[in-house]
């Protein structure tokens, strides 16, 4: 689908996305691209939070004539998401009855969202389906770019996918397109960026999307920021009652705050389902009495029988 | 070296202590428990095997935990560990031999025997552990005990400066000189791996708490409070000459504060040993 150019006002992409996503490199590619097809261009960016993976979007307008540098609300031609929950957060911007969305299905969840610190629990990411935005817009693209980049051999790629998938929107000649890619990108790389450009134009043309009801794609390991599928959900907490002098040191210093001490002053679990297996107590706890394992580590603690015959106290010398 | 977060699910502290002797005998929050786990996962952590390590510690709270970890340990005099550690070494090169010891056993009656070690650079890992106070004799002054502060010879707060532990320890020619607290239990370990690897004298100052006798009659606050004091707000004011590293909220000096390659004790020996 091609950008309305009925009229003579600029043709206004946003492009967004994450902090080391490679918002700036996509819109510099685009913005000289538009200078070497003749038109005035006028670029903007905000990247002030990209170093902690926030938020970072870019403005490009190019026209005959380009005035203001920034995209009024609402009159973006066309969106280009790389990160899925960025891409809704910009929508209202979208020119509601022609504007082209495109966007990469990879979450990268930002720290922040991890509001259950528990390991594998869900963070505060939002929950909507690409299919169920893909219809309420003019026309609507949602790619998992990082798959088929790393398809292609490179992950890394997967912004020239997208570029690929963006040059569907904006006509210009793919032969252009790769001319300009191929100065910003490492000259070794030049090659798999051919590929992925072609591959981000195939997947649009041919329709070759993937299955939109899916939840979108589970974050890359590569990513900056991303959330890390736990191995194992299993932490196992343990204290040695005999060895526990009931200091509240653990109570005090677990960030969960899921320690207690009970009516004998030994420290037990209170809220088991809240210890993210941080291991802090164990580390803090002055009588060694506590034990936090993942499975990895099988000592035998509450109750297991002295494995040493028992000794005299070193006895004290004063 | 390991990193700064390096967390080795494999350690098992258990392993290096002698259990039957649990639970220890220090006081409910005492600091220097959590000095004996990093102690030990800092020697897992260098590699050290057992039967290469010698224990030799002095008189203390502090000494006393040395009788817990599961390997050759000596228990020594007041004040003397240093000096026991210096023959032991001489004697046994092959043998790493770590020295643990108090702020009173080690800057007040071992004060000459600290000062001379760092001269000699013998080839020992020192770890002073510090907690402002003669624990075990019920709350005596001590060299780093902080001005004003209540102990039972200074019933009217202390009137002494402190000492600064690791300025002395440099200024005397120790080859590694660090300073670590027990909050930051990772960071010690990593710290006293250096300490192990570094030939020659390391001096590690680990600041640790005496809760029961001068965090109780000093208003100190419990043990978890103490312990999150450390990071500054109850230390005299000599730790806090120089800014620490970005980052680390703290107002005391920590990490390595002085390294030098000169050659340690036994590089020179071995120079005269054939004459
Ligand atoms: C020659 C000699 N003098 C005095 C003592 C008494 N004494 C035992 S421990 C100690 C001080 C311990 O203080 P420190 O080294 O800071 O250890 P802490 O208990 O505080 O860990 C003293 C003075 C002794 N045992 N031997
Ligand atoms: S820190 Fe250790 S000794 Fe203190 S209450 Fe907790 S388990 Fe018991
Ligand atoms: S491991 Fe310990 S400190 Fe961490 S959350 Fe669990 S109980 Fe709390
Ligand atoms: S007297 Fe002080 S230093 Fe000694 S065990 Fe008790 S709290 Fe620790
Ligand atoms: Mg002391």
């Amino acid at each position: 689908m091609l950008v309305n150019r009925a009229d003579s006002r600029p043709i206004n992409v946003l492009v967004v996305g994450v902090g080391g996503q490679g918002v700036i490199m996509v819109s510099k590619v685009l913005a000289q691209l538009c200078l070497e097809q003749g038109y005035e261009v006028k670029q903007s960016e905000v990247h002030g939070m990209a170093k902690r993976g926030g938020s970072v979007f870019s403005h490009i307008r190019f026209g005959a004539r380009v005035w203001s540098p920034t995209i009024p609300e609402g009159e973006a031609d066309v969106l280009l998401a790389m990160e899925w929950a960025e891409g809704l957060r910009w929508l209202p911007s979208l020119e509601p009855e022609r504007g082209i969305f495109i966007a990469d299905t990879r979450r990268i969840v930002p720290p922040f969202a991890f509001r259950n610190r528990r390991r594998g629990a869900d963070p505060a990411y939002i929950t909507t389906r690409p299919d169920e935005v893909l219809d309420r817009v003019a026309g609507g693209y949602a790619i998992d770019a990082t798959r088929e980049a790393e398809a292609l051999g490179n992950g890394r790629a997967a912004n020239t996918v997208l570029l690929g998938a963006l040059s569907t929107a904006l006509g210009f000649p793919a032969e252009d397109w790769l001319a300009v890619i191929s100065r910003f990108v490492p000259s070794k790389t030049i090659e798999t960026n051919r590929q992925a450009f072609h591959r981000g134009r195939t997947v649009i043309e041919a329709g070759d999307l993937p299955d939109l009801s899916a939840p979108p794609a589970a974050p890359a390991a590569a990513a900056p920021v991303a959330t890390a599928t736990p191995a194992t959900d299993r932490v196992t907490w343990r204290i040695e009652p005999s060895w526990c002098k009931g200091c509240n040191v653990c109570v005090t210093i677990c960030p969960e705050r899921c320690l207690a001490l009970d009516q004998r002053k030994v420290a037990v679990l209170a809220a088991p389902d809240a210890c993210t297996g941080c291991r802090l107590c164990e580390y803090l706890c002055p009588d060694l009495a506590i034990t936090v394992s993942d499975g990895a580590l099988s000592v035998a603690i509450e109750g297991a029988a002295s494995p040493q015959p028992a000794a005299a106290d070193p006895g004290s010398r004063r | 070296m390991t990193a700064m977060t390096k967390i080795d699910d494999r350690f098992d502290v258990r392993s290096w202590l002698r259990e039957a002797l649990f639970p220890h005998f220090l006081c409910p929050g005492c600091g220097h428990g959590i000095a004996l786990r990093a102690l030990v996962w800092a020697f897992h952590d260098a590699g050290i095997a057992r039967d290469r390590l010698a224990i030799v510690s002095g008189i203390g709270c502090s000494g006393r935990i040395g009788a817990y970890i599961d390997t050759n340990t000596f228990h020594v005099t007041h004040g003397r560990p240093l000096a026991y550690a210096t023959g032991l070494k001489l004697a046994r090169p092959d043998l790493e031999v770590v020295v643990i010891t108090g702020d009173g056993d080690c800057l007040a009656i071992g004060g000459n025997h600290l000062i001379h070690a760092c001269r000699r650079n013998i080839d020992l890992t020192c770890v002073m552990l510090n907690n402002e106070i003669y624990g075990m004799t019920g709350g005596q002054v001590s060299p780093t005990t902080a001005e004003d502060r209540w102990t039972t010879t200074t019933p009217a707060g202390n009137i002494e400066p402190a000492f600064d532990a690791c300025r002395l320890a440099e200024a005397a020619g120790a080859g590694l000189v660090g300073r670590e607290m027990t909050l930051h239990l990772p960071a010690l370990r990593d710290l006293l791996v250096e300490g192990l690897m570094h030939p020659g004298f390391s001096f590690i100052e680990v600041i640790s708490d005496c809760t029961e006798i001068y965090g109780r009659k000093n208003d100190l606050g419990l043990p978890a409070e103490m312990m999150l004091c450390q990071t500054g707000s109850l230390r005299p004011d000599v730790y806090t000459s120089t800014v620490d590293q970005p980052f680390r909220p703290n107002r005391l000096r920590t990490g390595v504060l002085a390294r030098s390659d000169r050659p340690g004790y036994l590089a020179r020996i071995s120079r005269v040993s054939d004459r």
